[in-house]
């Protein structure tokens, strides 16, 4: 795939967030985050519900703005950019809630996302190899409705992979998968990184993250409670105690 | 642009034929070569006046297929479509009063009913989409901004609104505000001396409209099975997903919103030509509410099916009044009921069933085939 060169190849890290604070109301969903991502690595965030996952991932792709601090993507500080901007200086996400075209037919599905980088007679051929990658050979004149769900999870996945993205948000990528198509994500995600791709997963499921085996981030009250290799959280006492022993 | 489910047909027809429009085999083409050439040839069995009636129809038609492009495809619905289409009128109307006895034709006034409409919505849709306003928002500020202008209009009674040599004339509409200037006029080209005037009961302005219709439809279907049109739907089907995907949505929006906006005045134009006449009535509720109902009645989704719905209303609730007031309220009846029998739109619902009739027959005659086949071996 050919990526957009990044902006700063000396910085390690393809991603800052510094102080991020989000107030819904009296809520502080984020209150102060500080987390930073280090380029072509897999990246895991975890956390009890109403950590703040999903929304630090919404002040990361522009969807929602932060109430203050910074984003600092590549290099270059993104805080005000709307979604579409940050999408053209490489960043991707796939939703928690599946967001894929439902009405449309899989080809369809991700015309739109390649046709940002290629010509329209060169889109059939990405799309099938992009199919090829995602385990849904011969979909193409599928309607996506029509497709299972750990199917349409991977053809989320593969949409945004199409806008061949340097760093790419998973929020909950797993979702509602048998073991089996829980494994073969695992390992798409592992080619993935492979291929020169940040990827950043947001999971709850345990087993995942471990197979993963890469920094693993623990988000607690909208701030980061800890940080280290999988087995060095599975250890933590603190991460324990909040998670109340489900580790 | 989709190789494997197209038909030999799409070799031909390429860009015209696509997944964002209905009807891309024989049967579909070959029907409509039917309807073009029994409409081409109405003058031939039909009376003058519903000739001039069925010019009429086929000028609604290019309302229905703007807000279908819109609304059906883009997800933006507007209850305000038929602002557009006033304002094209008034401006071709107050173009030509200014213009016609200067130039002897209506050229210029024929493009400023298209660029005025246009102008007025990259305004008002600039400031909808760029503040990044949604659905209904959207589908009411636009109504009020419709029933804001035909208020304007209609206290325009006062001989002090001339604008040049013409009167806007309150509720009467558009006149001329001297002796000396010209009656509004129906559509004149001309190109140096050569002059072509398409008076609005005649034949030749039928067909006249129902070249342009054409041509506006087929031009929108190459249009919607485009990139560009795969990106209109992506819009329409998750605006917040398409813009992770590095696309400007409210660029899209706006883009969209001025080319229906163009056809909307177009309509206009071609209105207040037909009948030399434009009054505020048309910025009201009724015109508004009446485009969405022929494009909700026939099929968002489609601009044939939404173009259809329009065609086919205007025609039975013109000839239910001559059957008096109660017939109306039948009419009413019988969209509340496709309404709720065919929420997606009467004609794309008829077309969908066709559709899987046919593809159900040839499966079985090729299956017919291969048993035979077989037995030959």
């Amino acid at each position: 795939m050919n990526r957009p060169e990044s902006n700063t190849k000396y910085e390690k890290n393809i991603l800052r967030a510094n102080g991020l604070v989000r107030v819904y109301g009296g809520v502080r969903a984020l209150d102060g985050l500080d987390l930073e991502i280090e380029r072509d690595k897999i990246h895991c965030i975890i956390g009890p519900n109403g950590a703040g996952k999903s929304t630090f991932f919404k002040m990361l792709m522009g969807i929602e703005k932060p109430t203050s601090g910074k984003v600092i993507f590549d290099g270059k500080d993104v805080t005000r950019l709307p979604t579409y901007a940050r999408a053209r200086l490489g960043m991707a996400i796939k939703f928690q809630a599946m967001q894929v075209f439902q009405e449309l037919s899989v080809y369809q599905n991700l015309f739109i996302p390649l046709r940002r980088h290629y010509k329209p007679r060169d889109i059939s051929g990405q799309a099938k190899s992009l199919l090829n990658q995602l385990h849904l050979e011969g979909t193409e004149e599928v309607t996506v409705g029509d497709l299972s769900h750990g199917q349409q999870q991977w053809l989320a996945i593969g949409m945004s992979l199409a806008a061949e993205p340097t760093l790419l948000l998973l929020d909950e990528p797993t979702a509602g998968m048998s073991q089996d198509e829980t494994r073969l994500t695992s390992s798409i995600i592992q080619k993935l990184n492979h291929d020169g791709v940040t990827v950043v997963v947001i999971e709850h499921d345990m087993e995942f993250i471990r197979n993963l085996n890469s920094t693993t981030s623990v988000l607690h009250y909208g701030q980061l409670f800890a940080q280290g290799t999988f087995s060095e959280i599975e250890q933590n006492d603190e991460v324990r105690r909040i998670y109340m022993g489900t580790l | 642009m989709n190789t494997s489910s197209g038909s030999k047909l799409d070799k031909y027809l390429g860009p015209l034929n696509g997944p964002q429009t209905m009807g891309r085999r024989l049967p579909f083409w070959l029907g409509f070569l039917v309807v073009i050439a029994l409409l081409a040839l109405a003058p031939e069995y039909l009376r003058r006046y519903d000739i001039i009636n069925f010019s009429n129809f086929l000028i609604s038609g290019f309302l229905a297929l703007s807000l279908s492009l819109i609304w059906g495809y883009c997800g933006i619905l507007s209850l305000g479509q038929a602002a557009f289409f006033g304002i094209g009128g008034y401006a071709y109307g107050i173009v030509a009063l200014n213009l016609l006895n200067l130039h002897g034709n209506t050229d210029v006034a024929f493009i400023a009913g298209i660029i005025v409409p246009v102008i007025f919505a990259a305004i008002i849709g600039g400031i909808m989409f760029y503040a990044r306003l949604r659905g209904v928002y959207i589908a009411i500020l636009m109504l009020v901004v419709s029933l804001l202008i035909g208020m304007f209009m209609r206290q325009t009674a006062d001989p002090s609104y001339t604008l040049g040599e013409a009167y806007l004339g309150g509720m009467n509409g558009l006149r001329p505000a001297s002796a000396s200037a010209p009656l509004l006029p129906s559509l004149i080209f001309g190109i140096g001396d050569s002059v072509i005037e398409l008076d609005g009961r005649s034949v030749s302005f039928y067909y006249f409209v129902l070249g342009l219709l054409t041509i506006t439809y087929l031009g929108l279907r190459c249009l919607v099975n485009s990139s560009y049109g795969y990106i209109l739907v992506g819009c329409r089907e998750n605006p917040d997903r398409t813009e992770t995907f590095g696309y400007d949505v409210r660029l899209i929006q706006l883009s969209v919103f001025c080319l229906a906006a163009a056809i909307a005045g177009l309509s206009g134009v071609l209105y207040t030509a037909w009948g030399t006449y434009i009054h505020p009535d048309g910025f009201g509720v009724g015109p508004n509410i009446l485009v969405v109902i022929w494009v909700a009645v026939g099929g968002r989704k489609d601009l044939g099916c939404a173009l259809i719905g329009a065609l086919v209303l205007e025609w039975a609730s013109l000839r239910l009044v001559s059957e008096g007031e109660i017939a109306l309220l039948v009419l009413g009846a019988i969209l509340v009921f496709a309404m709720l029998l065919a929420p997606r739109g009467l004609a794309i619902t008829l077309a969908d069933y066709f559709n899987k009739a046919e593809l159900l027959l040839r499966a079985r005659l090729s299956t017919g085939n291969g048993v035979s086949r077989k037995n030959e071996e």
